[in-house]
């Protein structure tokens, strides 16, 4: 992420979460908070708990970002770049607030006839390839719960179609052949199956690289009448460090109702 | 299968509970924010560094990035962490770090340090790398705590000790690790029973000349990797040693420790100018040395006062302030014979007759020829009080500095300094982390007998950031046991004119590492200068000797 970016996500941020821009500037935010998203971000359980037991006027915080720095450092607000920890809180803060979600495509009507509206789930993923080294894959899959057929890269199909979160006029849902708890399972098998297909060799390196350390570990014991807990510890230890495994977790996904004519397949 | 997978179900058993209850849901602006930012929090690859563009504040030299992408992509997380003084090894460990914690393959991490440097090393991770670590204060801090920084000592003892034994530390750094070369101490047998995954032993001194400890500490962050002790011992201790035998140590070693050197670096370092200041004593400080001296032939006295003598000399050469204290002291030592507390008075009584301190006057002229700051060491603090008072007559405002300070004065008195004052007099180099090269002048008043110290003096201005030549000024006193030192010893070695990280090599190398005893055991032992010159000649031969020799088990740091 770019510095402009950043900007434009953290406006986005404010935005959708109903908070008032008091400045904007190409480069800085000033915002007031909503009381959720200062209880989110600002860190004040005690502030909430006694407005909570007073029952005083709640007065949440206002934030005012920087994305730009000026040259001599002046310039109230915070700064923020890619690493603060200011935007991997929000960040974070994303996660919790749109990890689960129900779509209905906004199909334009022109004639009386009600129109159906296909269930789908759709998942976002993260495939964590983890040893003593760590790599992630994002997919994004959403499967037709009505004749089970799966498509990858859904969410780019999902950002060009309408979608509103009331079931429009003239529209109804089909109900779902495969349930969403037997939906989820599907999609993960399907990750599963591309992840036994991928090249194996990161595992096998790590692997390679765990019984080296372990057999020197060995060795170094070797004499020993009984192997002392450092033995123990260090084995331990070595486990955890090389053991390949594979991490599958969902980002966040939902449920949409698209119409039928969306050419998935 | 070579890899296990497994799914994380704590999204899906929400998502049905939702399901049942008909949301809440997420507006669609908010699902897609979530998605673009774990997008940008990808690791897109195994290899290479993503901490780079988190910090974008910290200027990341190119050396200091090799180390990180070495120790990761070759070492596996586990290295000895080698760079000579001043490049950086901080740096290095925190990036590392860093690194480890944005990929999720570290979240619990313990930092051991001296206890002097708990809160600097609390403070730069926060401010430069922004990670939350915290100083251990309270027992709990162990166990609620991600990023703990404790020294050895509060961590080994208990209660602490079995609280951080039980935690699974997935990367634990050690600051100063060359301490832990003797596997017979507690610490090292602490150290030994930590459960880490990944281990960073920082040092600027790993190479001794004894090999069991290079061993030692080798095995300490993998074991094995020399082999072990029995099989060690056979290969490179016992009659087998040879160069061949060496070459192969040296490799095995490199592929657990990196170390720069300055000159591989690649960075321009500035220039040190030294020059040495003759003084002259004037005819009462020359009369009281004399007198001093002369205890020496009293046969009962040089008994009792043993190195006292040594100590006194060398305190004339600095002020008398300095001798007095001593001097003051020895004369209320209980047990001590009516002969040498008298002797003690006597030479009190001698001291008044001292009416000027000739080095102080030449400082002063020094110190107003330059249009910058200055910097002053000296051993003794009651010369660091008289020389505060001294240039205050002549209105020139100091600031006092001392080892034993505490942290917030250290950095108040550095910008006292900085803003306010031209001279800074410092008993000490004032210990690691305190960094003055916005100034290029630094006077050494008086020699310590250890030259690393004077390395670190040095050290605390000719360092990465310094941009101008550096100006050493070194005082000897004529005629004089510290004279003795500078032109017998001190420039023969090139001390002064040698980076930093050179001479401790040299001194472990040829096993000097109480050099400053060797000094002493000398200047006692000689009855005649004749005798003190052939020995300090002896010795200086020794240490410039070595300094053509390849450096045994030092690693290249480059391959």
């Amino acid at each position: 992420m770019l510095q402009k970016d950043i900007h434009n996500f953290l406006e986005r941020y404010f935005n959708s979460n109903d908070c008032e821009l008091l400045e904007r500037y190409e480069s800085m935010l000033h915002v007031q908070l909503t009381i959720e998203l200062d209880k989110l971000l600002m860190n004040r359980p005690f502030y909430w708990h006694y407005q909570q037991m007073t029952g005083a006027e709640p007065n949440p915080m206002k934030l005012k970002l920087r994305t730009e720095q000026a040259e001599d450092g002046s310039g109230d607000g915070e700064f923020i770049h890619f690493g603060s920890p200011r935007l991997h809180q929000i960040f974070q803060s994303t996660k919790q607030l749109g990890s689960y979600i129900r779509l209905y495509e906004n199909v334009m009507q022109n004639n009386q006839s009600y129109i159906p509206l296909v269930p789908w789930l759709g998942l976002n993923i993260k495939v964590s390839y983890q040893c003593d080294r760590k790599k992630d894959l994002l997919h994004s899959i959403g499967l037709n719960l009505i004749n089970g057929i799966m498509v990858s890269e859904f969410q780019s199909l999902l950002q060009a179609k309408p979608l509103t979160p009331k079931i429009p006029d003239y529209c109804y849902t089909m109900s779902s052949m495969i349930k969403p708890v037997s939906g989820i399972k599907r999609i993960e098998s399907y990750i599963e199956q591309s992840i036994l297909e991928d090249d194996p060799q990161w595992s096998i390196d790590a692997r390679k690289r765990w019984q080296e350390d372990e057999e020197l570990l060995d060795h170094f014991y070797q004499d020993a009448e009984e192997l002392p807990e450092s033995y123990h510890v260090e084995k331990q230890a070595l486990k955890e460090l090389y053991e390949p495994k594979v991490i599958v977790q969902i980002i966040n996904g939902g449920m949409f109702y698209l119409s039928n004519h969306t050419m998935m397949h | 299968m070579t890899f296990s997978i497994q799914h994380d179900q704590t999204w899906a058993s929400d998502f049905l509970k939702r399901m049942d209850e008909d949301g809440p849901w997420a507006n669609w602006e908010l699902y897609q924010l979530a998605l673009e930012a774990e997008k940008s929090l990808i690791i897109p690859e195994f290899l290479g560094l993503q901490a780079p563009r988190h910090i974008p504040h910290v200027q990341i030299l190119p050396h200091q990035l090799e180390v990180a992408r070495k120790v990761i992509e070759d070492m596996n997380g586990k290295g000895i962490l080698a760079d000579e003084v001043g490049l950086g090894k901080t740096i290095e460990a925190g990036l590392i770090m860093k690194e480890y914690m944005i990929r999720g393959l570290a979240k619990k991490i313990l930092i051991l340090v001296p206890a002097s440097l708990v809160i600097q090393w609390t403070h730069e991770l926060n401010t430069k790398f922004l990670i939350p670590a915290v100083p251990q204060k309270k027992a709990y801090v162990w166990e609620q705590c991600d990023v703990v920084v404790s020294s050895i000592d509060t961590a080994k003892r208990s209660p602490h000790r079995d609280i951080v034994l039980n935690q699974d530390y997935d990367l634990i750094i050690i600051d100063e690790a060359h301490k832990l070369k003797n596997k017979k101490t507690k610490n090292y047998e602490f150290v030994q029973h930590l459960k880490k995954k990944y281990c960073l032993l920082l040092t600027a001194t790993p190479i001794q000349n004894r090999v069991e400890e290079v061993f030692n500490l080798v095995s300490l962050l993998k074991p094995g990797h020399l082999g072990n002790e029995e099989y060690f011992d056979e290969a490179y201790r016992s009659g087998k040693y040879n160069v061949q035998n060496e070459e192969k140590l040296k490799q095995l070693i490199n592929k657990v420790m990196v170390r720069n050197r300055r000159e591989d670096t690649g960075l321009e370092w500035p220039k040190r100018i030294v020059k040495t200041i003759p003084i002259t004593l004037s005819p009462t400080e020359r009369q009281l040395y004399e007198s001093i001296t002369n205890t020496r032939k009293n046969t009962t006295l040089a008994q009792q006062h043993a190195f006292s003598t040594i100590t006194l000399q060398r305190e004339v050469c600095s002020s008398r302030e300095a001798v007095f204290l001593t001097l003051k002291a020895m004369s209320e030592k209980e047990g001590i014979s009516d002969e040498a507390r008298n002797s003690a008075i006597n030479l009190m009584q001698e001291i008044e007759n001292v009416d000027r301190n000739s080095k102080a006057e030449k400082a002063l002229e020094i110190i107003q020829s330059i249009d910058d700051k200055v910097i002053i060491f000296t051993e003794y603090r009651a010369t660091q009080l008289y020389l505060q008072w001294y240039l205050k007559q002549h209105g020139i405002s100091s600031v006092p500095f001392r080892g034993g300070f505490k942290r917030n004065k250290k950095d108040w008195m550095t910008h006292l300094f900085k803003n306010h004052a031209k001279v800074l007099i410092a008993t000490e180099a004032g210990g690691e982390g305190i960094n003055l090269q916005f100034c290029q002048h630094i006077i050494n008043y008086d020699l310590p007998w250890n030259p690393m110290r004077i390395e670190q003096r040095i050290g605390r201005v000719h360092r990465i950031g310094q941009e101008h030549d550096v100006h050493i000024y070194n005082f000897a006193t004529e005629n004089t046991i510290e004279e003795h030192i500078l032109r017998l010893l001190y420039e023969k070695i090139n001390l002064f004119e040698n980076v930093i990280g050179d001479l401790d090599e040299i001194l472990s190398r040829v096993g000097m590492k109480n050099i400053e005893q060797h000094i002493r055991d000398i200047f006692y032992d000689s009855d005649t200068d004749g005798e003190v010159r052939i020995k300090m000649d002896n010795l200086t031969s020794l240490l410039t000797y070595s300094d053509g020799e390849g450096d045994s088990y030092a690693s290249e740091g480059h391959s």
